[in-house]
């Protein structure tokens, strides 16, 4: 019965996670869009622990040059090895790289959450990749490319492949997209794959997400001038094109277009429209009939009216329990209190609070996180 | 826009504001059109704090041509324990009671202007118009005998009651605000043998059995001679989600609360009787425990499972209790034999609607897959996917009236009608022919030594066993269903559809009703569909009195 638990401590009582800690993070001006998603991340059971995991090992390799992932190794790990349970961290070290590295960042204008996420994960692959160059360039440890990059399918490749490295950001959040476009001449499928680490969604107004990951597969006509150069036709033609889902990711990151350039009025505008997204999600845009279950874990809300300006809060599930971090605050909110962050039907409404990106883990793969 | 002779109802100053220029007043289905009649709605000045934090739900109610008690506020003949009634009664209107009491306040509040102008002044003008002759300055009408059709519904803080062949849009004849909790569930009972017929269960946990009669015969703003269960959520303080009565069930009722617990009530009881239930030794388990004493009311406690009941639904005959919940579980119980007959897991998501056919041969169900799922009783398992909403299905029902334009009367092909609606906005009707299903070409089955559960097996193979809860089908398992139509009927997310004979009714969360004439329902069929004149109507009421048995509330 400590006399310093705080009222989140309380609320949860016996019920509080072993082993877990519940950090609010300190805002340095406009550092929300950061906060927000380190948090979303930091509650991504499998991200969190490869990086606690690449921290122990970082630390008897010696003091290796500061960078995007050892500072956010260090503060996953600050957190997580925290005496308290509950409590602020200042990401102050991360947050002082951040804007060092990407001038984007480092004015105290409100930035994007969802940029913000773009560049921290390709920064944190390329540091990875960069690294995995340098052990292998180092003729003793020729054997696999880099520990925390072996995955399985990953061919080894000899000499000077481009063959693409999987790093363990890889695992959790990539997936492929193939994009399949049919020449309404010759009938020919061309498929291109791509890569991503997130899909972001067009939305519109009362609407679900499942309709929105529908309306990004579904099928698009080429025409008129923007017709389509068909290689066997030699030729533009017609033709239909539309975006698969090949590789589901693991983690599953949904960005929802809520910041819209309107022409007539040559600017950003802000679409409050209200997107339902479910608890558990399947993918029916897949190459293959999968139906690979996804859980939500964590959501992202653009607080405001704007996209120059707001606030971004996120909630998180822990252990079956939903956190709303703002902030240096946390709070326990109940599942249904979710919903209240689908949007408004009405264009002009006093609820400001919007999902912005949903993070939803595959389960069943992985049976064993709560 | 419809006219109406006396210019209540949607005229184009008020539809522009509140309704979308882009929303059609009609839609086309193969046995002609459908057409806005009217709209209902609450009196816009109300609204209400709370106003968001609730869905609105509408409740179809007949009152069938009984000559009234004469003894209103008096507990109707017939009723056992009058004495708890009656002291119920008191406390309620005694309206101070201990700070955590859920008391009523008066219609309005505090905002008196609204109230001249608007609700009292014609509750009794209304109920003239009705046809009976109202003794104006009496506190009670008592020559009021209340027959005809209401719906209920219910915004924020408040439970309103209004004529549906009204065409007033913002006038309900009664309004009735609560000040502890929301109200949030309601169910009629049109063949209730004594008063009370109305249920109403609140977001406290709270339940309210009244008679409606004698909601419409007193013309203040409180609730009158109501019977209080779950008093400050003492047995279950979580919220009510769905509430109904056991068909021919003499007067036991059932509510299904937020934390999957389901209490069965009798209304002959009083509801301050001591009931305590065990503790609950797995929460995923399905589990039936009885009240210890004959006095205790609720009388039992169903836990079906973790997390919210949704929906639930009575069959026809009251056999059957069908439910729907947060674990995205459809589950089918034998009512009297208390036991868990068959049920299946959506395509993914909760489960937030169900509705029986009246045959009791399939159940319908909407959830957070934006899926329609049809279960079929005879083979326990989805044998169809509806698939059209754009986002979360919040209202599911079969039109019982719908008779197939080119049915030949031999019965050898049956054709269901059903409806639903979404937070999509949109009203979709669906038609069932269960020998034009295609069933998707399926792998073979013996191709996998591991192939075990009964979910892909065609229905004239294995049996599933009784009490089995099916797994989610896989998408290319389950064939689908395009709808006959959709309409996007409101603008905003809809919350539920009632069809009656003459017309289809759909209600929006944010506490507007479309009421939807049938074709042919109206005489104006012909050219001009503009335009319904309202006198055509009003020599036709929309719903007789004859057929307040078939009429149900899904």
């Amino acid at each position: 019965m400590g006399a310093a638990g705080s009222k989140l401590e309380k609320a949860l009582g016996d019920q509080f996670p072993e082993g877990e800690r519940y950090f609010g993070l300190e805002n340095f001006g406009n550092t929300c869009y950061c906060n927000s998603v380190l948090q979303a991340l930091y509650f991504c059971a499998p991200f969190r622990e490869q990086l606690l995991e690449f921290y122990a090992n970082s630390k008897n390799i010696g003091d290796a040059e500061e960078n995007l992932l050892t500072c956010l190794a260090d503060l996953f790990t600050q957190i997580s090895s925290q005496k308290k349970k509950t409590g602020v961290i200042a990401p102050k070290r991360f947050v002082q790289r951040l804007k060092k590295q990407n001038e984007l960042f480092r004015s105290y204008m409100h930035q994007d959450a969802h940029e913000f996420l773009n560049f921290l994960l390709n920064e944190l692959v390329d540091i990875l990749e960069k690294e995995a160059q340098a052990v292998k360039s180092e003729p003793e440890t020729s054997s696999p490319p880099e520990k925390t990059a072996n995955g399985p399918k990953h061919a080894q490749a000899n000499g000077v492949s481009k063959e693409p490295l999987v790093t363990w950001v890889h695992k959790n959040f990539q997936g492929i997209l193939t994009n399949e476009t049919r020449c309404l001449q010759c009938e020919t499928v061309t498929a291109r794959d791509e890569t991503f680490f997130d899909l972001s969604l067009d939305i519109e107004q009362n609407s679900s997400i499942t309709s929105c990951l529908k309306n990004f597969s579904s099928t698009e006509t080429l025409n008129a001038e923007d017709k389509f150069f068909c290689d066997k036709c030699c030729s533009l033609q017609e033709a239909q094109k539309r975006m698969k889902i090949k590789k589901p990711p693991h983690i599953l990151v949904i960005h929802l277009k809520r910041f819209k350039y309107i022409e007539q009025l040559g600017r950003y505008k802000k679409l409050s429209y209200r997107v339902v997204f479910p608890l558990e999600l399947k993918l029916s845009n897949t190459v293959e009939d999968a139906d690979i279950e996804y859980s939500l874990f964590a959501v992202v809300v653009h607080v405001g009216s704007g996209p120059n300006h707001g606030h971004y809060v996120s909630l998180v599930k822990s252990h079956n329990h939903w956190l709303f971090f703002d902030d240096e605050n946390v709070e326990m909110i109940d599942e249904s209190a979710v919903q209240t962050f689908f949007g408004s039907a009405q264009e002009y409404s006093s609820n400001t609070d919007h999902g912005y990106i949903l993070f939803y883990e595959s389960i069943g793969a992985s049976n064993n996180k709560s | 826009m419809i006219n109406s002779s006396n210019g209540m109802i949607s005229t184009s100053s008020t539809s522009a504001n509140t309704q979308s220029p882009g929303l059609k007043t009609y839609f086309k289905t193969p046995e002609g059109r459908y057409k806005l009649h009217y709209e209902k709605t609450h009196p816009s000045g109300l609204l209400h704090y709370a106003h968001g934090k609730t869905v609105t739900q509408g409740t179809l109610a007949i009152i069938k041509d009984k000559p009234a008690p004469s003894t209103p506020m008096a507990p109707p003949s017939g009723f056992s324990t009058g004495s708890g009634v009656r002291s119920a009664a008191a406390r309620l209107l005694g309206a101070s009671n201990g700070s955590r009491a859920l008391s009523f306040v008066g219609g309005n509040g505090g905002s008196k202007s609204i109230s001249s102008s608007s609700s009292s002044g014609s509750s009794s003008s209304r109920i003239g118009s009705l046809g009976t002759s109202c003794s104006s300055n009496s506190m009670i009408n008592s020559n009021f005998d209340g027959k005809g059709t209401y719906l209920i519904f219910n915004v924020g803080d408040a439970i309103f009651i209004t004529d549906l062949n009204s065409q007033d849009k913002e006038d309900p004849i009664k309004s009735i605000h609560f000040s502890n909790s929301n109200p949030v569930c309601h169910a009629f009972d049109q063949d209730a043998k004594d008063g009370h017929d109305l249920l109403i269960g609140f977001s406290s946990g709270d339940v309210y059995s009244v008679s409606l009669r004698q909601q419409l015969q007193d013309v203040g703003k409180k609730l009158v001679g109501a019977h209080h269960y779950n008093k400050d959520g003492s047995v279950n303080n979580s919220r009510c989600m769905s509430i109904a009565w056991v068909p021919g069930g003499d007067g036991a009722f059932v509510v299904a609360h937020a934390d999957g617990n389901l209490y069965v009530y009798e209304k002959s009881k009083d509801g301050a009787g001591d009931s305590s239930f065990p503790v609950i030794k797995d929460q995923t388990q399905f589990s039936v425990s009885h009240a210890r004493y004959s006095k205790s009311n609720p009388i039992a406690r169903w836990h079906i499972c973790q997390g919210s009941i949704n929906g639930i639904a009575f069959s026809n005959e009251g056999a059957y209790l069908a439910t729907v919940g947060r674990d995205g579980y459809l589950r089918v119980f034998d009512y009297s034999k208390e036991q868990l007959i068959c049920g299946g897991k959506s395509y993914y998501g909760a489960l937030l609607c169900c509705a029986w056919s009246m045959d009791a041969k399939y159940i319908l169900t909407g959830g957070e897959d934006d899926l329609v799922q049809v279960w079929s009783m005879e083979d326990r398992k989805v044998v169809a996917w509806g698939e059209g909403h754009n986002s979360w299905v919040s209202g599911v029902a079969f039109d019982s009236y719908w008779s197939s334009p080119n049915s030949d009367g031999t019965g050898e092909n049956v054709v269901y009608r059903f409806g639903s609606v979404g937070q999509d906005t949109q009203l979709l009707l669906w038609d069932l022919e269960m020998d034009e299903i295609v069933v998707p070409l399926r792998r073979c089955p013996g191709g996998s030594p591991t192939f075990s559960t009964g979910s892909q097996s065609s229905h004239w193979d294995s049996v599933i066993p009784v009490g089995t809860l099916q797994p989610a089908p896989s998408m290319r398992d389950v064939p689908k269903l395009s709808p006959v139509v959709a309409h996007r009927v409101h603008t905003e997310p809809l919350s539920g559809l009632v069809f009656t004979q003459e017309c289809v009714l759909t209600v929006c969360r944010e506490g507007h009703v479309k009421i939807w004439m049938r074709p042919g329902a109206s005489d104006s069929q012909s050219g001009n569909s503009e335009t319904i004149p309202s006198t055509s109507l009003k020599e036709k009421p929309l719903l007789s009195s004859k057929l307040g048995s078939s009429t149900y509330k899904q």
